[in-house]
Order: structure tokens, then C-alpha cells, then sequence
């Protein structure tokens, strides 16, 4: 009788567990559904609305005609580009020396930076950059902006370079070193290759991460040099158009390609890890 | 966990060419100090001087524009009272709500992708994510379409008859705590995710054969085992709500200013940079309470990218 009471019992939980989820899932589409279906609103005299005035594909071009909102994209793919680049670099050299530096001491001191980095609020990384800036006298410009937004990103790549290095098997390196290597050309024959995967997916994460970034830009921002992000917040004030709709739909479309090869690099670099240790 | 790689290689003796072995103990220890150096010094320049200038100008007499360098706790003093102080507290109390109910919200989404999703797993962690890569900013607008009067949320709760007659949610506190949950539920789901995959199943049968109810086993094993992970999604939600300040300016009206707004018009309306400091000093104090706190009631964070 226990045996069947609990049988149900375990139906209703499983059924409860996937409503929650299936709700969870609407709650969190449900605005990217209106955003996209909201890129093609007629909207009233050219400002978005809240109800849904008709259908029109007038938006995509108008965004693509809209010189300052096409700079902003071109801005924005800049910056993150040269922010995604640094942050590759030093977070897969920093994802390195947080699992094969020599000292355990640097090795902790080494961590707790990379977590410093993830839970200072970005208001505050924001304010004390321009204050940074300001003190220093550095202009405001691409470069500082780009600077400014790598901290978060060098974590994150930092942590996925981790994940993986941590699987890395020391042998191989010890039998490059035996077998008379340098460890210079070790490290590039024998360590970047197996990394490789999970850099090129915190590279991509850092793309997506720098290009989406407000705060921090809303501080360095100049007005020469507007991102997308910032451009949108600046909109807010006179009401945006559809148009920021339809340009957010084309980048996020962009974004989530290169999210599907990020994720593809990482799955590589998760199976073969595991082929690996599974082997040895 | 990598102190046993260290000896062997420092043991392993060259049988190729004849000098190599010489030049290859300083050279490793150089690339490996690069490793460590080069980013530190780069994190050194663009995130912690600059956070060492804002510390040190909290202390400072501010002028319109500028600061005097000094030691005063003047800043401190307004920055603790009044406007300021009611701003202090509402954004804490708001970011331990709102956080405790993202991980309501996210924990049976985790266990649920944990231990129920079997081979779909993969795709339903991609789904919790992909929201997550489009622009912040214009799904935070679609809310207010969402959340607007006459708004698709106010029809949907309509016709399923939870609620009659117009719904004026946007501009207030229930629109915030929509928004925070919305915007921080995946990066509270991941960790939860990841701690729950690693009970083992056997764990949770053995508890069921020694006669624990579903209930005590979860409370008793699953529930203490995932700890770590509860710790970590706290606090990757709460920390960042403590500095929030796109979603309460654009769902909660005029009314809930919270201290990211507040800062933030420190320096670009007031260009008061000294009192600015102050309050980005006590979110950083407030950002080490939590996490000293979340340390001790739990036994460590989880590694967030497994």
C-alpha cells in the first residue's frame, strides 16, 4: 500500500517539477518574445508602445537608416572585440596559474582576485573607473572604455580555462620535458591545444558579456564613444523607437550564433576531457 | 590538487638533448610566473586602483567637482542618514528579497534539470540561457510592455480569472522584484544546477531504503548537500542587486530609488564624488557582510563553472 501511495506521491512531484520549469522557461522568453515581436509594432508617431498598433516591417530598415544607431552597433562590436581579445589572454593565462602555479600561496591569492572580480557590483567598478580616469587625467575614450569592461570578462574566461586545465593530464608535459622540450614549446605544442577549446569559449562569452555591458559604459561613455547599450538607456528618456527593437532582434540573433559555437567549443572540450580521463 | 604534478617534473630527467636540462628549470619558472603576473598586473591597473581611488576619496572633502584629499567621516555621516540612509536599507532589504525569492524560484528549476530532465538536460540548460545573451536592456523595456497597464500580463492573469480589472503594476515594488528575478534567475539556477547533478543517485535510494519519506530524505541529504550551491547562487544574485540599477529605474518608478541610481547621480548629476565614494564604499561593505555571512552559514561556495 506504502509502495503505491508513494508512486503517486512521486507522479505529483514530477508533475509539479515540470510545470515549474515549463513556467520558468515562459517567464523567462516572455520578454524576448515581446521584444521581438514588438520590433515589427506599428507603434504611435515613431515611439514604441505598450499596445500592439499593427504590423509593419518599416523598423528594420529604419534602424539600418539610423546613422547614430547603426554607429552604436559598430561601437559597441569594437569594443567588445578588443575587450573579448584581452580578456581571452589574460583570463586563460590567469585560468593557467590558477591550477599549475608552483606556490599554493599565490595559487589562493590568485582565486580570491578572480572572485573579487565576479562580485564587486558594477556600479561601483563603474564610478571608481571614472573617478580612475578623472585623477589620473586619462581622456575618456575606446581604449578606456575597452580596459574598463575586461575585469568581469577575465574572470569568467579565468574560470572556464580552470575547469579545464584542471583535467589537463601533467604526464603529457613530463614526457614533452623528457623527451627534451623546452617548456616554452610545451606550453604551445602540448598545453594550448588541449585549452584551446575552453579559451575560444570564454573569448566568445566575453564577446557576448562586453557587448551587453551598461553600467560599466554608461560611466565611460563620451560622445564619441556610444554603445548600444548606452545608446538605448539615452533613448529611454524621449521614449524609444521600434526601431531599437529591431536592432536589438538582428544582434541578438548574431549573439546567440556565436553563443551556439561557444557552446559547441566547450562541449568538445568537456567530451574530450572526459574521453581522456576516462581512458587513463 | 596539483601538488603532486610539481615534484615529478621537477624530478624528470632530460634523455634528449644534452644541455636542455640545465636551461629548463629557471625557464619554467619564469613562464610560470608570467602566467600569474600579467593579468595581475593588468587587473592591478584597471580594477584595483581604481577601486583604492574611490576608498580613498570617501574620506575626502568634497568640493563641486572635486575632492579634497583628507581624512574627514563627514561623507559617511550623510551617506548613513536620512534620504540617504532610507535608500541604504531599502536596497538591502530589496536585494535579500528579491534574491531569496529568485532562489525559491530557481531551485526546483535546478533539481528539475538535475534529476528529472534525463537526456533533455543539455537543451534545458541552453534554455535557461539563451535570455540571457540578448541585449539586458530591451528585455528589461519589454517588462514594462509586459507589466504596463492594459499590458499582456494583465490580460493573461485576467483570463485565467486570478485577477479582475486592470493591473497598475509597473512603477511599483512587486515590478522590481519581478524584474530582479527575472533578470538574475539563471545565473542562480547554474550553481544549484551544479551541486544537485553531483549527489549521488544511490545516495538519495539508500536514504529511501533505510525508510526516509521523500520529504525527510530531501530535507536531510539533498537539501544539506547542495549548501555550496545554495551559497554561490545567493551570492551571485544578491551582490550584484545591491548595485542594481536599471530595473528599479525602469519598473520601479520614481519612488524606489536604490543605491545604484543614487551613486550613479552622485557622479553624474551632483558631481559630488566624495559623498558617491562613500555610498559605493558601503555597498562594497555591505557585498563583504554578505559574503562573510553566506561563508559561514554554509561550508563553502560551489565552483561556479563546472
Amino acid at each position: 500500500m506504502s509502495v503505491r501511495m508513494d508512486g503517486r506521491q512521486k507522479r505529483i512531484t514530477d508533475a509539479g517539477l515540470t510545470l515549474w520549469f515549463g513556467l520558468a522557461i515562459l517567464f523567462l522568453f516572455a520578454p524576448l518574445a515581446i521584444s521581438m515581436i514588438y520590433s515589427f509594432n506599428l507603434g504611435v508617431v515613431g515611439k514604441q508602445t505598450s499596445n500592439f498598433t499593427g504590423w509593419t516591417l518599416e523598423w528594420y530598415p529604419a534602424a539600418w537608416n539610423d546613422l547614430a544607431l547603426r554607429r552604436s552597433v559598430q561601437t559597441s562590436l569594437y569594443v567588445a572585440f578588443w575587450a573579448a581579445l584581452i580578456a581571452l589572454g589574460m583570463g586563460a593565462s590567469l585560468g593557467y596559474a590558477l591550477v599549475r602555479h608552483p606556490s599554493p600561496q599565490v595559487r589562493k591569492w590568485l582565486s580570491g582576485l578572480t572572485y573579487i572580480l565576479l562580485i564587486v557590483p558594477e556600479v561601483v567598478i563603474g564610478v571608481s573607473l571614472l573617478l580612475f580616469y578623472a585623477v589620473t587625467g586619462i581622456p575618456l575614450g575606446a581604449a578606456t572604455l575597452i580596459a574598463g569592461i575586461t575585469p568581469a570578462a577575465i574572470a569568467v574566461t579565468a574560470l572556464i580555462v580552470r575547469a579545464r586545465a584542471l583535467t589537463l593530464d601533467p604526464k603529457l608535459e613530463e614526457a614533452a620535458a623528457d623527451l627534451g622540450s623546452t617548456r616554452l614549446k610545451t606550453l604551445w605544442f602540448i598545453v594550448l591545444p588541449q585549452l584551446l577549446p575552453a579559451i575560444l569559449a570564454g573569448g566568445l562569452m566575453s564577446y557576448a558579456f562586453c557587448f551587453d555591458n551598461l553600467v560599466v559604459a554608461a560611466f565611460l561613455t563620451t560622445p564619441t564613444v556610444n554603445t548600444l547599450p548606452v545608446y538605448l538607456y539615452g533613448s529611454l528618456q524621449y521614449g524609444p523607437a521600434p526601431s531599437v527593437y529591431a536592432a536589438a532582434t538582428v544582434v541578438f540573433l548574431f549573439t546567440v550564433t556565436l553563443l551556439g559555437l561557444a557552446a559547441l567549443c566547450f562541449q568538445l572540450s568537456r567530451s574530450s576531457g572526459r574521453a581522456r580521463s576516462g581512458g587513463g | 590538487m596539483t601538488s603532486a604534478n610539481q615534484p615529478a617534473r621537477a624530478v624528470a630527467v632530460p634523455t634528449g638533448g644534452g644541455h636542455a636540462g640545465t636551461k629548463r628549470a629557471p625557464s619554467a619558472r619564469v613562464s610560470d610566473h608570467l602566467f600569474a603576473v600579467i593579468p595581475t598586473a593588468w587587473l592591478a591597473v584597471f580594477f584595483l586602483a581604481p577601486l583604492t581611488f574611490t576608498v580613498v576619496y570617501s574620506f575626502g572633502h568634497s568640493l563641486f567637482g572635486a575632492v579634497e584629499l583628507g581624512f574627514t567621516l563627514k561623507n559617511y555621516q550623510t551617506a548613513l542618514s536620512g534620504f540617504y540612509l532610507s535608500t541604504f536599507l531599502r536596497t538591502v532589504q530589496f536585494a535579500i528579497t528579491a534574491s531569496a525569492l529568485c532562489l525559491a524560484v530557481a531551485f526546483p528549476v535546478a533539481y528539475f534539470i538535475a534529476r528529472k530532465a534525463g537526456r533533455f538536460r543539455t537543451l534545458a540548460l541552453v534554455l535557461i540561457l539563451i535570455p540571457y545573451f540578448s541585449s539586458f536592456l530591451v528585455r528589461v523595456m519589454s517588462w514594462q510592455i509586459l507589466l504596463a497597464r492594459g499590458g499582456v500580463f494583465e490580460v493573461v492573469l485576467n483570463f485565467l480569472h486570478l485577477h479582475d480589472g486592470p493591473l497598475d503594476l509597473l512603477d511599483t515594488k512587486t515590478a522590481v522584484f519581478i524584474g530582479m528575478v527575472y533578470a538574475y534567475l539563471p545565473i542562480a539556477i547554474v550553481p544549484l544546477f551544479v551541486v544537485l547533478d553531483r549527489i549521488p543517485g544511490p545516495l538519495l535510494e539508500a536514504s529511501r531504503d533505510l525508510g526516509a519519506s521523500r520529504f525527510q530524505t530531501f530535507w536531510a541529504v539533498t537539501l544539506p548537500m547542495a549548501r555550496p550551491g545554495i551559497a554561490t547562487a545567493v551570492l551571485l544574485t544578491a551582490v550584484p542587486m545591491l548595485g542594481e540599477m536599471v530595473i528599479p529605474k525602469l519598473l520601479g518608478g520614481s519612488r524606489g530609488v536604490l543605491m545604484g541610481q543614487a551613486i550613479s547621480s552622485q557622479y553624474l548629476q551632483s558631481q559630488n564624488y566624495a559623498l558617491g565614494s562613500a555610498m559605493a564604499v558601503l555597498v562594497l561593505v555591505a557585498v563583504a557582510v554578505v559574503v562573510a555571512a553566506l561563508a559561514r552559514l554554509t561550508k563553502g561556495f560551489a565552483e561556479v563553472s563546472a
